[in-house]
């Protein structure tokens, strides 16, 4: 009884003191001022969240720090920047990516028969080798000759073309299909390749029943067709996307980049981490190595450049709209809220964070998924022994949170510069969310993001008042997370250790 | 446990023995200016051979930094994210002092012994006592944080801290006594310490500070407070129930690793005249880590070899890959964390043994090869 | 122990396991019969859990086999071995603390429907549950825990039941409903069962296995056990006495 009153204590007083922080800014700044700092302050906040939420739950669920996150918030920036700037090059690599991820996912259909092999043990481990060695040598004759910078080049030419019928007039044109076909078939070969020294030929000890075939087989079939279609469009669909309404291609760009941190999650998890879940410390350093390999890949492929992603139309045309009414018929760049003017864009970053945290509330309260989540964050060694597969639940959990860091990368584009360093200052503003919401706990992910958005908000409203540099604002968020650890190490919704 | 069978083994042999390999290094190194003069023709302080002693003291002083860096993570089993900031933290003591305070006090209050001028040496040894205090401050700030926190989480928390840092160094708020992002340039020195005037000097400085802090650190690892921290590493509940509090060992570590950092932090500013903000950023921790990593965790010699190796790879990656080539030594940096965790020095020293088999057969096949050359299609 | 005979339907066959670098298991050999309830007994630290984690596979063995129901399961994933029909009762109620008894329960399932086939039976045996079933685990008591921890293990339809210490640290009067809802699943399903409590496990088991220092050292019906007193007190050693004491002070006492 009396922890909990002590309990409730605590919240009264943290409350108060909460609101008295507030009612003081609000006299202080007055409410021009106040209003307008919230809302860049909730901005901010739902950019934290966005990036927080995929840290706390790979870290809560499997002991993993991605130190990569940051570089996968600005590797969605820019695939969909590209995608809506110009998506010759996404389109132009998809279906090389299709065809190999066609080839590996062979391997459901492959593994029952390969397993079944009578081979003797120096085979088994022969095999193999014979085939990753040949899917090498493969897959390097179907890349020779791919120009991928010409390809990347594509979104920076677009950017400077004025034609307005047909903005790819002016690009060189890709490789004709009579040459092209050939590669993505040595891919997808080298796939299978991979598929069958990874399916361990002979090793009847593996779990591979064939009774479920017809269902094993549904993926890598549709990835075929997938694949397929790709290679014939590949030509003439960014014209067509491009022909498309602004607003639209923004929607798209969101979902592509989306969707590729999803599967590029989820190979990173396959191929890098899980080897390395016995050495926690390591999977650090990869994923410090990685972050490292992501930004200068795309410094590689699109040059250290900043880009600026134009707004889409919903939030471009220059004038202030009197409601929001009038926003979504004229597309405003700004909008009068209580006598302030805020930039509609960051309206539409807020509704997306709001819409996110409902989403994975949903998931996680209402689905099996999130129940297995909630349970594995505490004890996944039990929920294996349950019968459920952890390993591919933490697949698919890595993959949702590099989806949801991809999807504040491509929300952040019009909005930031987008640069290969732009998801850095986030990653750690996201860490420091995640100190501070608890590990693990998506609600503490929301509400510490947006106190520390806010925070961060005001503290630049301040600097700027006192005519101090806003990096005093940024590095004072730190303060923030020292208070709360010496107060509550496990952080505000943190499970007690 | 590897570790402790090591040692056992070296305490047995004699101290000139074990350390034979480093001896040799050192050697190699003092000779080093000297042997490339003669070859070359050109001056001590001139061409070639200047050129080579600056990309070697640079090897020294981030040796020293790795090294100190290893106590931490290999010996404490602690990652931090915030070793950059002793280091950066020495650097900038020492540049703010010699640059703001030092004039002055030379200025006014010239010390005199006899006919000798010795203010110059008070200023530098009270200038490099406040790097030692300051780096132990550092040290303590991140071993206050540690108390409460573990592994992970701290890890966070260091990369929280060492970020602040660096940002506040580089605002625009201290730009007249910092520079702020372009840092504090044009640190006065004397002229037998300036690097560009007298390179030989600085270069055996930092040579004598490699080889001091080595065998400082070495005695330190083989102490009784050395092998509490390395049981701490293995199993800290264990080591608070048989009575060691943890935490005193942990700051023991925090402090000392942190000295070597600030004292080499100040040496590289000495170096390149100046203090930038890059010396307080995460990279430099980070490069640290990929030193220690590539060398070996927990080896202490290893470091060496990190420093060395990513010495050479920035020397040469650049006109083997063009301007990208840090995306092969990413991938490199994730394949060595893959399939070599354990570094040069740990790899060789688990497979020790098998060298050595494997030479020992290796000259018994030459030696019977030479006696009777049919025993060795038996042998084979 | 290579005849395997028809009516076991779990052989563990000279299993050993090492936990990092340290041998913990040294050669266990577990017979389960069909049927009934079988007793692992042993010192504390003799290896009697981690003989059950070796069975389901959280802590594979190195060597020997693994045999159920005619399959080899040794080296196999945790959830490939239990989605054959084992369920897995860990000790000190490892039930999961954020989710509701509800969710427990749920997360258990197989198959879809599972709970709802089963949800009537598991009520009956632990009515408690029913009343709590809103409540996050970590609303209650050790016992309700305990119960909940053994009801989601009769949630899908296994066909044995690895049971973790189901009496520790619980009230008397607990154990003594533990010990019917044991008996009443012992109908329907085979039984491994770690206990250390020795009265409970020789009114519920027929047969054991003495675990000591990490090796089968005996092992043969219960009502030939507790003939052997010096057998007891060898393998079991004060800790059992005490322990029947224990229960004999608490019976005094009211």
């Amino acid at each position: 009884m009396n922890r909990k009153n002590k309990k409730i204590l605590q919240t009264i007083l943290i409350v108060v003191v909460a609101l008295g922080i507030i009612v003081g800014l609000y006299l202080y700044a007055g409410q021009r001022a106040f209003v307008s700092t919230i809302f860049s302050g909730l901005t901010l906040g739902s950019l934290f969240f966005l990036v927080a939420a995929g840290l706390t739950l790979i870290f809560g669920l499997m002991d993993v720090l991605n130190f990569a996150h940051g570089s996968m918030f600005m590797l969605g920036a820019y695939i969909g920047w590209q995608f809506y700037t110009n998506p010759t090059f996404i389109f132009g690599i998809a279906p090389l990516a299709l065809a190999f991820g066609t080839g590996v996912m062979f391997i459901s259909v492959l593994k029952p028969y390969v397993v079944a092999w009578n081979l003797s043990p120096r085979m088994q481990k022969l095999l193999p080798t014979i085939a990753y060695i040949l899917a090498a040598v493969v897959i390097v004759f179907a890349v020779l000759g791919f120009d991928i910078l010409a390809l990347a080049d594509t979104a920076m030419v677009a950017m400077t073309t004025t034609t307005v019928g047909n903005p790819l007039a002016e690009i060189s044109p890709q490789e004709p299909l009579e040459e092209f076909w050939i590669r993505p078939v040595l891919i997808m070969l080298g796939g299978l390749l991979i598929a069958f020294g990874s399916s361990k030929p002979g090793d009847k000890t593996q779990y591979a029943p064939k009774e479920n075939l017809g269902k094993a087989i549904l993926v890598p079939a549709i990835l075929l067709v997938l694949t397929v279609v790709s290679v014939f469009i590949r030509e003439s669909a960014p014209v067509s996307v491009l022909l498309m309404n602004g607003n639209i291609r923004f929607l798209l760009s969101i979902l592509v980049s989306v969707a590729f941190g999803f599967v590029f999650g989820a190979v990173i998890e396959i191929i890098l981490i899980r080897p390395l879940y016995a050495r926690p410390t390591f999977i650090i350093l990869m994923t410090l190595g990685l972050s490292y390999v992501i930004r200068e890949l795309v410094q590689f492929l699109w040059d250290p450049l900043t880009y600026q992603m134009a707004r889409p139309p919903l939030f471009a045309m220059p004038g202030k709209a009197a409601s929001i009414g009038e926003w979504l018929r004229n597309g405003n760049s700004t909008i009068d809220i209580l006598g302030v003017t805020v930039p509609t864009y960051r309206l539409f970053i807020i509704a997306l964070g709001i819409i996110m945290f409902a989403l994975v509330t949903l998931l996680m309260t209402k689905t099996r998924l999130g129940m297995i989540i909630r349970a594995g964050v505490q004890d996944p060694e039990m929920v294996e022994a349950m019968g459920i597969n952890v390993k591919s639940v933490f697949t698919l959990v890595f993959a949702l949170g590099v989806a949801l860091a991809t999807l504040g990368g491509i929300g952040a584009a019009p909005f930031l510069p987008v640069q290969p360093l732009m998801g850095d200052a986030y990653q750690t503003q996201g860490l420091i969310t995640v100190v501070i919401g608890g590990m693990g706990s998506y609600v503490g992910a929301f509400v510490g993001a947006m106190i520390l958005g806010i925070a961060r908000a005001f503290g630049d409203y301040f600097a700027l008042k006192l005519s101090l540099s806003p990096a005093i604002a940024e590095a004072s968020t730190v303060i923030i997370m020292v208070i709360v650890l010496l107060t509550k190490p496990q952080g505000l919704f943190g499970k007690k250790e | 446990m590897a570790n402790i069978a090591i040692k056992t083994k070296i305490n047995q042999k004699s101290w000139l023995k074990s350390e034979r390999g480093f001896i040799i290094f050192v050697v190699i190194m003092l000779a080093f200016p000297f042997v490339l003069n003669l070859i070359t023709g050109t001056g001590l302080n001139e061409g070639v051979t200047k050129f080579w002693q600056g990309q070697l003291i640079i090897f020294f002083i981030m040796t020293v930094f790795a090294m100190s860096y290893d106590l931490l993570i290999g010996y404490g089993g602690i990652l931090s994210f915030g070793h950059a900031a002793s280091f950066g933290g020495g650097a900038y003591t020492f540049g703010l002092l010699m640059k703001h305070w030092a004039p002055n006090f030379i200025k006014n209050t010239p010390i005199v012994i006899g006919n000798t001028d010795i203010t110059m040496i008070v200023v530098l040894l009270i200038v490099f006592l406040a790097v030692f205090l300051v780096s132990i401050l550092i040290g303590l700030m991140f071993a206050v944080t540690s108390i409460r926190l573990k592994g992970t989480y701290f890890a966070m928390l260091t990369l929280a801290l060492s970020t602040a840092l660096y940002i506040i160094i580089k605002s625009t708020d201290l730009h007249q006594w910092t520079g702020a992002d372009e840092g504090l340039h044009g640190v006065p020195l004397p002229v037998w310490l300036n690097p560009t005037q007298n390179r030989l000097t600085v270069y055996l400085i930092s040579l004598a500070f490699l080889v001091i802090s080595y065998f400082l650190m070495k005695r330190f690892v083989n102490s009784p407070t050395g092998h509490v921290v390395i049981a701490n590493r293995e199993n800290e509940d264990r080591m608070r129930m048989i009575g060691y509090n943890p935490v005193t060992f942990r700051t023991i570590v925090f402090v000392f690793a942190s000295i070597f950092a600030g004292l080499a932090g100040a040496l590289y500013s000495i170096w390149n005249m100046s203090a930038t903000p890059t010396m307080m950023s995460v990279v430099t921790t980070v490069n640290a880590l990929i030193m220690v990593i590539i060398g070996g965790m927990g080896t202490l010699i290893g470091p060496i070899f990190g420093a060395g190796i990513s010495q050479v790879i920035q020397q040469f990656f650049y006109t083997w890959f063009g301007a990208r080539w840090p995306l092969v030594f990413g991938l490199l940096f994730i394949f060595i964390v893959m399939f070599v965790p354990y570094g040069i020095v740990g790899t060789y020293r688990m497979h020790a043994v098998n060298f050595q088999q494997g030479r020992k057969r290796l000259f018994k096949h030459f030696s019977r090869q030479e006696e009777s050359p049919r025993e060795k299609e038996v042998s084979g | 122990m290579s005849d395997v005979k028809h009516d076991d339907l779990l052989l563990v066959d000279h299993i050993h396991t090492y936990i990092g670098q340290f041998h913990i298991l040294e050669g266990v050999s577990v017979r389960v019969p069909k049927g009934s309830i079988t007793v692992l007994l042993g010192r504390n630290g003799a290896g009697k859990t981690t003989t059950l984690k070796s069975i389901i596979g959280l802590t594979p063995p190195r060597e020997g086999k693994i045999i159920f129901d005619g399959m080899e399961i040794q080296g196999k994933r945790p959830y490939n071995i239990a989605n054959l029909g084992i369920g897995y009762v860990p000790e000190h109620r490892a039930i999961f603390r954020q989710l509701s008894v509800l969710e427990n329960l749920k997360l258990a399932e197989r198959k879809k429907g599972d709970f709802e086939r089963s949800s009537d039976f598991i009520f009956k045996l632990f009515p408690d549950l029913k009343r709590l079933y809103k409540l996050p685990g970590n609303h209650l008591s050790g016992g309700q825990q305990q119960m909940l921890a053994v009801a989601r293990a009769l949630v899908p339809e296994n066909k044995l039941l690895l049971i973790d210490e189901p009496s520790e640290g619980l009230a008397p009067i607990l154990i003594q409903q533990m010990m019917e809802a044991i008996e009443t699943l012992s109908h329907t399903t085979t039984i491994l069962l770690v206990e250390q409590n020795f009265i409970m496990a020789s009114q519920l088991a027929k047969q054991f296995t003495i675990i000591d220092d990490g090796k089968s050292v005996s092992s043969g019906l219960m009502k030939d056990l507790v003939l052997q007193p010096e057998v007891i007190h060898r393998y079991l050693g004060a800790s059992i006495k005490t322990r029947i004491e224990l229960e004999m002070e608490h019976e005094s006492k009211e």
